[in-house]
């Protein structure tokens, strides 16, 4: 692919259990993180029974946001932090 | 001070950090792991946090917080890893030249930060654990007796629950 580009993922607790911490990604340029989620959810069905915000260099992003080379992606099921 | 540790919270700091010459109060918030969660008996709480999203988001609360009040400082903190019942999850401090600001600039930040910062709470019960949120963790336990009042969870159901209880 002459226009691949290198992401990082990262996952966090409900999520994170299903996958790991951390996977790296090839994806094509300009691929939506939404569309990189649904990639992922078809590979790993359990992720997609969770709600899920989306992350890209530590910044809320929409699922329309655009990836670019290096960038870090993170996926977040429900906050819940607090007493 | 805005921090994700995985010590106990340290109140006297929290205070230091918002001390200032102009205010006329301080109001603290601190949020306790209780004991009973929705009619389940509530064994330890476990916290995961995205540690640097997290931080900026408190600070981020706190600049949104001081354009809306007027306020002399805001300081906040989080708990992350096992953290035994009765003890401090999440501390925020606020002072103000008044209390009426303190207090609602406290209240907002409490809610706001269960709403959006990048923090996980997993409930270990008698029976199960589960991802608060999430419910994902375990079965949803059966309702015993009133549930407990608390702030307002999302809730969500699902077919997926995979994990049995330990």
């Amino acid at each position: 692919m002459a226009d691949a580009i290198h992401v990082e993922l990262r996952f966090f607790a409900a999520l994170r259990e299903q996958v790991g911490a951390r996977l790296e990604r090839e994806v094509r340029r300009g691929t939506t993180v939404g569309a990189l989620w649904r990639a992922l959810v078809a590979e790993h069905p359990g992720l997609g029974a969770v709600p899920v915000r989306f992350a890209v260099n530590q910044r809320y992003v929409e699922a329309s946001h655009r990836l670019a080379a290096g960038d870090e992606v993170a996926f977040f099921p429900p906050v819940s932090g607090g007493g | 001070m805005f921090r994700i540790t995985r010590r106990a919270l340290a109140l006297d700091g929290l205070l230091r950090a918002v001390r200032s010459p102009a205010a006329g109060a301080v109001v603290t918030f601190v949020g306790t792991t209780r004991n009973t969660n929705a009619g389940r008996a509530v064994v330890r709480l476990e916290y995961e946090a995205f540690v640097p999203m997290a931080e900026r988001e408190m600070r981020a609360l706190a600049a949104q917080a001081s354009k809306r009040w007027p306020l002399c400082g805001v300081a906040m903190m989080h708990r992350v890893g096992r953290v035994p019942i009765g003890q401090a999850s999440v501390a925020i401090a606020v002072s103000a030249g008044h209390r009426a600001e303190a207090f609602a600039a406290c209240h907002w930040l409490i809610d706001r930060l269960k709403e959006i910062v990048p923090i996980w709470k997993r409930e270990h019960f008698r029976g199960g654990t589960v991802w608060i949120g999430s419910q994902q963790g375990g079965p949803e336990p059966p309702m015993r007796g009133r549930p407990a009042a608390g702030p307002r969870r999302i809730r969500t159901r699902h077919a997926g629950a995979r994990r049995r209880p330990r």
